[in-house]
């Protein structure tokens, strides 16, 4: 039968702390570290009595009215209980004292030391001691024989001892214990205990088992032991009736066994798993009252409730057995003896037989019981169950060891875990008396609960929003929200007065600034938040009450589960609400995510992802309006639209934090720049309030592998940046203005750090990974991996990656046209009527249009420049957009007109938006994102193509037998010109190559030879001549060639002027293969 | 060099504030700053968080060895060592005057700062005359002293260089006079 487990109270300061009940049961009393006897009536007990005994008590014991304490100045001291009064010096040693123990009669004490020595003095004559010697350290335990003859004690020296008390003599002795040299080393405390009444077993906690030893043979006549136990047993403690043997362990563990048939009847756990150092059985047998190494107190109930059932009776009948033995024994324990204290037999069968007397009487008896006589150790004898009847556990022989132990079904599967409360993100704990209600990018809002006066302080960021503001908290608002436009406090409802809520709507034009309203009775705000234009609350009723931030009340609807933190951003509202329980440390949470637009929807409702064993302790949108989560393990997520709403971790807060205990407390995220504001808290997960919490900022870093690695880290950052460019989509397509410049910015990272990986892959021969990549690229950016390709000598991989950009052109093509289409419909989406009417008439109108400034986007309020806006503003059309400040002093790089002529291509990459390539995309760049490109562009994105197309058409036909063709082959063209194909261009040009010089030199004395050739054979003619000469005359020529160069801009222009005849040309079909060659050519002539 | 010219020159040390306006980067000669969020630390020159501090449009955030148990292990490691012992900064007293004097209310405990400054100042200054002393005692042709500030050089050079210079026209007066005496002798 499971007992019932209270939750542990702190006791004592932390140490070894004891505990034991008085006699009555009435009265818990434990000692502790902090020298205190505190004397608890029941665990409830708020304000319980204490006596101070010393600096430090190890050790007490309660009887008689009399309580025994082992203190650190090295003595035994009796108070009286439980008043309390010091009742002299027992005894004294040369160390302190590690255990006290009363014997059964309360007559006499034994303690063991730490100066290895146990004495036995009698209670009320301190000069009649017995001092037993032969420990060879300190004394763990002692434990009194019910019979007063014998003595068991364990040491630090691993031995336990048997002593007979009047020898002073060992009757036995084991050495079963781990060696220590002190207590305070010891693994385990080793208390040891006789069985009550009879005497008859000696257990001993032996590492993770009990020992039983019989009495007289002292043979070890069984073990006990249980799966859970898996650490030393620290503890053992039999109950009243003798029949059931409570063991606790180092891990916390506490085990109840049933003597007789070794039954394990109770398992429990320690909520902390702290070393349990004491435990004690209630005098009726019901209770079991524990304690840890940290001074908490713990107590079991209703513990083997079968046997407290019938304790009443025993007790009653243990009175009857008194008198039926009063007289036999007192020649044996003489001492001290008091009419209601309880004969031991020595006979068990005696036992036997008379238990089972004494049980029938009991129950004919059962009008008789009187619970206020119990006495500890009389607490039955003889639980006797009907089925058990023949077995008594106190007096039957143990039975054989091999016994298997059963066990009980205990519930061991997952566990619920208790469903987090309601906070507020970016609030510290209510319970605080100066605290932080709400801190977040608009504000901060403290509470001061200092008695008598209560406030509460409001402080903007930043000054121009509002003033600061310090109000009176009379009512004891727990909760706040502060937005650019307003500040929400609430306060829970009491028995007089309903939950309120009050807005300071300071935003208001009017004079009225502030609205309350009062909660239907019996329904509590437990978290609210501040929207753009509304106030959501959320109450223990499980509504969702939606008010204008004016203090209309708007919708009504019901949540589908208890509440954890709401939070807004513009129109969208976002709930996170307990989806059910979670199980071993989870929560089970879901969050909804709402637009209140003009269209109010659900957008999305999913469970919400946490780290394993956490809760949530922040969730917010970031200052752009993604939905982030932070957890209590300190990993921040954020909503990822991209990717079908799922949850990204962009931050670990607890990789940054230096030591275990440091966290951070998360305040706000920001996307432009990639920024998670936190402020960092030493030893705590909160910051006070005093002194002033500086703010830190953690960059984002999603969790890939390897990111040691250039590999990894070039990964990180693409798709931490493609991740933040997410939101530039969300906010265009809810109208907002967008910072251009940045998403432009993030796009060209992004086309760069590809282009760097693919300059990687290239670099490590992974071809496939290279064209895994092109996929990933812009069509411009694909242009130049086959630029790099070819130079880099991967002719098959330039083909590949050929055949993309050829795809790519198309998709963009086809996309452009779908812009183009979908135009008109995209302004219907715009919030204004009126200027949606108009852009309808003009849809698909020239670019001069879209070029203008647009009236209908609305300024993002949540941009850093646009906070100072006042709330007009926000709904007032914006007629310039930003332009940011130019630096003057900034020195321009991209406007350098040198090439540089290094084989690395991505050095140049900025530069190249100006070559007429990628003019369209440097074009695209500049415009708004869902502008349709402009049809020049366009016409030049197919001019590319067109280029391309040929090109790739000329390799594969050069491929299998590239001698007879006409052209030069790749091979030579790499040492000739890129001016090859067109000797018309030739002519006019300076010639750049040293064959180009000796070509001019020389063109004419080959002719003479072989008048009848044309261009392509003349050249022909001359390369080969060329080739002939020797490698000295080779080198001059091309070290001529190169004092004459033209400069890489210069070539550029030539390149357009050939682009540009090629255009005017009329014979398209000698052109193209012209121009690709050209190009092919071009590489090549940077890879010299 | 004049105090408050050394004074001007600490002023181009970079401290932390936190503004409480919202401003776009600014581009000067000296460098670019910002840009200025609410609420958000941002790293500037000591003569711009003077300025908005005095126009209530930031507060200032103390420098880390501005605190006043760092500065007490500080004093006391200076009182303990015989030679100088490393500053917190190079304008150590410069930055806990003008800050102290603009910003006391955001730095805590402003007054016992003050004062352990104060005694750091002292000791090394009290250091340092001590060693003009036995400098010029034992007539030394030249002295190593680590871990000065500027502003403690400054404020011996005057006097070091003034009294230097006399005490070389005395010597060079009586010197001549002794050779000659000694020339008379032969």
């Amino acid at each position: 039968m499971p007992c019932e487990k209270k939750p542990m109270r702190y006791g004592h300061s932390e140490g070894h702390t004891e505990v034991c009940f008085d006699d009555t049961g009435k009265f818990i009393v434990t000692c502790g570290n902090d020298g205190d006897v505190r004397i608890w009536e029941g665990l409830d007990d708020d304000d319980p009595r204490f006596i101070t005994v010393g600096e430090k008590a190890y050790s007490l014991s309660l009887k008689g009215g009399k309580l025994v304490t082992a203190s650190s100045n090295n003595t035994v001291q009796i108070h009286t209980f439980p008043d309390g009064e010091p009742d002299g010096i027992l005894t004294r040693f040369t160390t302190n004292a590690t255990c006290v123990t009363f014997n059964s009669s309360g007559s006499r004490v034994a303690a063991g030391a730490s100066d290895f020595l146990v004495k036995v003095v009698r209670v009320g004559d301190s000069s009649d001691q017995k001092t037993l010697r032969g420990h060879e350290a300190p004394v763990l335990s002692v434990s009194f024989d019910p019979k007063d003859q014998l003595l068991a004690s364990s040491s630090c020296d691993g031995s336990v001892v048997v002593w007979n008390i009047e020898d002073q003599s060992q009757v036995t002795r084991w050495t079963l214990l781990p060696k220590s040299n002190d207590v305070s080393n010891a693994k385990s405390l080793c208390r040891l205990a006789f069985q009550p009444l009879s005497g008859k077993l000696l257990a001993v906690p032996v590492e993770d088992k009990v020992h039983l030893y019989e009495r007289d043979t002292w043979s070890h006549v069984t073990t006990l032991s249980d799966d859970l136990l898996s650490q030393l047993v620290n503890v053992v403690s039999w109950s009243p009736c003798g029949k059931h043997l409570a063991a606790a362990s180092v891990g916390g563990v506490i085990v109840i066994w049933d003597v007789s048939s070794k039954l394990c009847l109770e398992r429990q756990k320690h909520e902390k798993g702290f070393t349990v150092c004491s435990v004690a059985w209630s005098p009726c047998g019901s209770q079991l009252v524990y304690t840890d190494t940290e001074g908490c107190v713990g107590l079991l109930e209703r513990v083997c409730e079968r046997t407290s059932a019938h304790k009443a009776p025993q007790n009653s009948a243990a009175a009857d057995f008194d008198d039926l033995f009063d007289g036999d024994d007192d020649g044996q324990m003489d001492e001290g003896v008091s009419p209601q204290r309880p004969r031991p037999p020595e006979d068990d069968d005696v036992i036997t037989s008379t238990g089972r007397v004494r049980n029938r009487a009991a129950f004919l008896d059962e009008d008789s019981l009187d619970t206020g006589s119990l006495k500890l150790g009389a607490g039955g004898k003889f639980p006797h169950n009907d089925d058990e009847d023949d077995d008594d556990g106190g007096s039957s022989i143990a039975p054989p060891p091999v016994a298997p132990v059963s066990l009980q079904p205990v519930y061991d599967g997952p566990l619920p875990t208790p469903p987090q409360r309601a906070f507020q993100p970016g609030s510290t704990p209510a319970h605080l008396t100066h605290r932080f209600m709400m801190w977040n990018s608009v504000g901060i809002v403290r509470c001061y609960n200092d008695e008598p006066e209560n406030s509460v302080d409001i402080e903007f960021h930043d000054s121009a929003v509002h003033h600061s503001m310090h109000l009176s908290n009379a009512l004891g608002h727990k909760m706040a929200d502060i937005s650019q436009e307003a500040v929400l406090l609430a306060c829970p409802g009491s028995d007089q007065l309903a939950s309120k809520l009050l807005c300071l709507h300071f935003s208001s034009w009017d004079t009225c600034k502030e609205w309350v309203v009062d909660l239907p009775s019996e329904e509590d705000v437990q978290a609210l938040c501040l929207g753009r234009g509304f106030v959501a609350v959320a109450t223990s009723a499980l509504l969702l009450r939606l008010f204008s931030i004016g203090g209309l009340q708007r919708e009504v609807f019901s949540l589908s589960g208890s509440v954890v933190c709401v939070c807004a951003h513009g129109d969208q509202l976002c709930v996170v609400y307990h989806r059910g329980r979670g199980f071993d440390g989870d929560q089970a949470l879901g969050v909804q995510l709402r637009s209140l637009g003009p269209r109010h929807r659900l957008i999305l409702d999913q469970p919400l992802p946490l780290s394993p064993n956490s809760h949530l302790s922040w969730m917010g949108f970031s200052a752009e309006g993604s939905l982030c989560s932070v957890d209590s393990l300190g990993v921040v997520r954020m909503l990822n639209r991209s990717l079908g709403n799922s949850w990204t971790p962009v931050c670990n807060t607890r990789d940054t934090s230096k030591s275990k205990s440091d966290h951070y407390w998360v305040i706000a995220v920001h996307e432009n720049p990639p920024q998670v504001r936190c402020i960092p808290c030493k030893g705590s997960r909160f910051p006070p309030t005093l002194p002033r919490p500086a703010v830190a900022v953690l960059p984002f870093k999603i969790p890939l592998c390897q990111t040691s690695t250039e590999k990894g880290q070039m990964e990180e950052q693409f798709w931490r940046s493609s991740l933040l460019q997410n939101h530039f989509g969300f906010l265009s397509s809810s109208g907002f203005e967008i910072d251009e410049e940045a998403e432009s910015r993030g796009l060209k990272e992004q086309q760069e750090l590809l282009m760097k990986m693919f300059a990687l892959s290239c670099k490590l021969q992974r071809e496939f990974r290279c064209v895994e990549l092109a996929h990933m690229m812009s069509q411009n950016a694909v242009t130049l991996a086959i630029k790099y390709a070819s130079r880099s000598g991967r002719m098959g991989l330039a083909q590949r990656l050929s055949t993309i950009a050829l795809e790519k052109a198309q998709e963009e093509e086809e996309q452009e046209e779908e812009e183009e289409q979908e135009e008109p419909r995209r302004f219907k989406e715009t919030p204004r009527l009126c200027a949606r009417q108009t852009e309808e008439g003009e849809g698909g109108g020239g670019e001069e249009e879209e070029e203008e400034p647009r009236p209908k986007k609305r300024v993002n309020p949540f941009s850093k420049d646009a906070a100072a806006a006042s709330e007009e503003s926000v709904l007032k059309p914006v007629t310039v957009s930003r332009v940011a400040r130019s630096n003057p002093f900034k020195v321009s790089s991209g406007a350098s007109p040198a090439q540089p002529r290094g084989a690395n291509i991505l050095d140049t990459i900025p530069n190249r938006k100006s070559t007429p390539l990628s003019s369209s995309s440097s074009k695209s760049k500049q415009s708004p994102v869902l502008k349709p490109l402009a049809p020049r562009a366009k016409s030049k994105t197919q001019s590319t193509l067109l280029q391309l197309k040929p090109k790739r058409g000329e390799q594969s036909e050069e491929r299998p037998d590239p001698r007879p063709d006409p052209r030069p082959e790749p091979k030579s063209r790499e040492k000739s010109s890129d001016q090859t194909p067109n000797p018309e261009e030739t002519e006019n040009r300076r010639p750049q190559t040293g064959f180009q010089l000796w070509l001019e030199d020389h063109s004419k004395s080959i002719l003479a030879d072989s008048p009848d050739l044309d261009q392509s054979e003349l050249i022909k003619e001359a390369m080969v001549r060329f080739r002939a000469l020797s490698a000295e005359e080779r080198l001059t020529w091309t070290e001529r060639a190169k004092t004459a160069m033209a400069d890489e801009l210069r070539k550029r222009k030539r390149d357009e002027e050939v682009g540009d005849e090629e255009v005017g040309d009329e014979e398209a079909s000698a052109k193209k293969p012209k121009s690709a060659g050209d190009k092919l050519s071009a590489f090549a002539f940077h890879a010299v | 060099m004049d105090a408050s010219e050394v004074e001007f020159v600490a002023e181009k040390e970079v401290v932390q504030i936190i503004p409480n306006f919202s401003l776009d980067k600014i581009y000067l000669i000296g460098g670019d700053l910002g840009p200025f969020n609410p609420g958000l630390p941002v790293n500037v020159p000591v003569w711009l968080a003077l300025n908005l501090k005095q126009r209530q449009k930031c507060r200032i955030v103390p420098p880390e060895w501005m605190d006043v148990d760092k500065l007490e292990e500080m004093r006391d490691l200076e009182r303990k060592e015989e030679t100088f012992t490393p500053v917190p900064s190079p304008y150590y007293m410069e930055l806990t005057k003008l800050l102290l004097n603009h910003a006391s209310d955001n730095i805590p405990k402003a007054d016992e700062i003050r004062t352990l400054v104060k005694d750091l100042w002292d000791t090394r200054i009290a250091k340092l005359r001590l060693s003009a002393d036995s400098f010029i005692n034992q007539q030394e042709a030249h002295a190593k002293l680590d871990n000065l500030t500027l502003m403690e050089v400054n404020t011996i050079r005057a006097f070091l260089l003034d009294s230097l210079n006399c005490m070389y026209k005395l010597r060079s007066n009586l010197q001549p006079g002794s050779t000659k005496g000694q020339s008379n002798d032969y």
